[in-house]
């Protein structure tokens, strides 16, 4: 149950955690996954990050490039494009105000709610 | 010893990973083709899954699940099969019907129904059952009378039918030859056509086999196959999938996208409501019955 409330809101949030990410800079899928574990998102699978890349750079927030590595094979890179640091500002915002109203629902047990239900009364 | 200094996990996924990856990404290449990825598309995806492979260690099947799972999530995130072409050229009009109504005893099935589809477009015929497509689809194909309307088709019409249409006791080449000698084609170029067609839809068919021996999904890739021979200018199918798995129904819209892109006149009777984002022309008989 808790692990899939979780996975719920990965769901919501991981295209603009993504965006978040690449706003540090250029980067390549493994290598998101690792910086989105260790900012305690926990382990997002290959399976569900590439098809929300794809989705990003058919929208035209991201870009991407091959680049061969020194020692490795190619990688693509993704980053940021114009668009996409617009989108990412825009919904910066948008998301603090609803975690700020969702968190204030949850810590001060919806009086709130009951004084608008009660001025409707 | 040293071999497990990286993390037992990855190393053993390692060891015996190379073969099971390749088979991995060379069927996630084929499914992503069936979705009707193009071949830039595919091949960057299967490279970036590789890549990650390599870079994690992880087994395809834990990163990625099954293949076709993953590909249908890739088509599903970039919005399914390659758009045509830009700048596609629609020719002229190939199929013209203009107020169509037929009436079974006192009940209007068709009232007033008009269709264009034009060289290089896709038509969906959709609506309940019993809102008269099959019907629609056979008064196009010459094989109904409408009580109004007219029908006219520029070109060489080619219609597969829902069911039947196909000689229980011919085997698919024979079906090939006979159907393609109707159609002006010598038995090889009958054959040839047969064989690519059905071989578009995956399916080999075995010699000797008559079609009373095939599924019902194998008979529909055989009528489907008739249908095209002798390359028809407009192609009518009427729900042509019937029976097909998941696999070969992509493999079908697969080849009707491809049909459409060399210039031919489509109409499918579909109930499937997935596709019709990429058709041309939706025409709902529902509302038609709804308000006869």
């Amino acid at each position: 149950m808790e692990q899939d409330r979780r996975a719920q809101w990965l769901r919501g949030v991981l295209d603009l955690c993504v965006l978040g990410t690449l706003a540090a800079g250029e980067s390549y899928g493994y290598q998101l996954a690792q910086a989105l574990d260790a900012a305690g998102l926990g382990p997002i699978q290959g399976g569900t990050l590439y098809p929300v890349l794809l989705r990003l750079q058919r929208a035209g927030l991201i870009a991407a490039r091959w680049r061969g590595g020194e020692s490795g094979p190619a990688r693509k890179y993704y980053r940021l494009t114009a668009a996409g640091e617009t989108t990412l500002r825009q919904a910066a915002t948008d998301w603090s105000g609803f975690a700020g109203r969702v968190g204030a629902i949850l810590s001060t047990g919806g009086t709130a709610v009951r004084t608008a239900a009660g001025g409707a009364q | 010893m040293s071999r497990d200094a990286g993390g037992a996990p990855g190393a053993h996924g390692y060891r015996r990973g190379p073969m099971r990856t390749d088979g991995w990404l060379a069927a996630l290449a084929a499914e992503l083709h069936r979705h009707g990825l193009g071949s830039d598309l595919t091949g960057h995806v299967v490279a970036e899954a590789a890549a990650h492979l390599r870079d994690s260690g992880e087994s395809p099947l834990a990163a990625f699940g099954p293949p076709d799972t993953y590909a249908a999530a890739v088509a599903a995130s970039v919005g399914g099969p390659a758009p045509a072409p830009r700048g596609r050229v629609v020719g002229p009009v190939r199929l013209a019907a203009r107020g169509i109504t037929k009436r079974y005893r006192r009940r209007t099935v068709l009232a007033d129904v008009d269709l264009t589809v034009r060289a290089g477009e896709v038509a969906a015929i959709i609506g309940a059952n019993g809102s008269g497509k099959s019907t629609l689809l056979r008064i196009c194909a010459g094989l109904a009378r409408p009580d109004r309307g007219t029908v006219r088709i520029d070109g060489r019409l080619g219609y597969c039918p829902q069911d039947g249409g196909v000689s229980d006791f011919l085997t698919a080449d024979e079906h090939f030859v006979l159907i393609g000698a109707g159609r002006g084609l010598d038995r090889s170029a009958a054959r040839r056509a047969g064989l690519g067609d059905a071989a578009a839809l995956d399916w080999a068919p075995k010699p000797g086999v008559q079609a009373r021996h095939l599924s019902g999904g194998t008979r529909q890739k055989l009528n489907l196959a008739l249908a095209r021979l002798g390359t028809p200018d407009v192609l009518l199918l009427d729900e042509p999938y019937q029976g097909f798995d998941r696999g070969s129904y992509l493999d079908f819209w697969h080849q009707v996208w491809r049909w459409r892109d060399g210039g031919t006149a489509i109409v499918v009777v579909t109930h499937l409501l997935n596709q019709l984002d990429r058709v041309d022309t939706v025409l709902d008989l529902t509302r038609a019955e709804a308000a006869a």
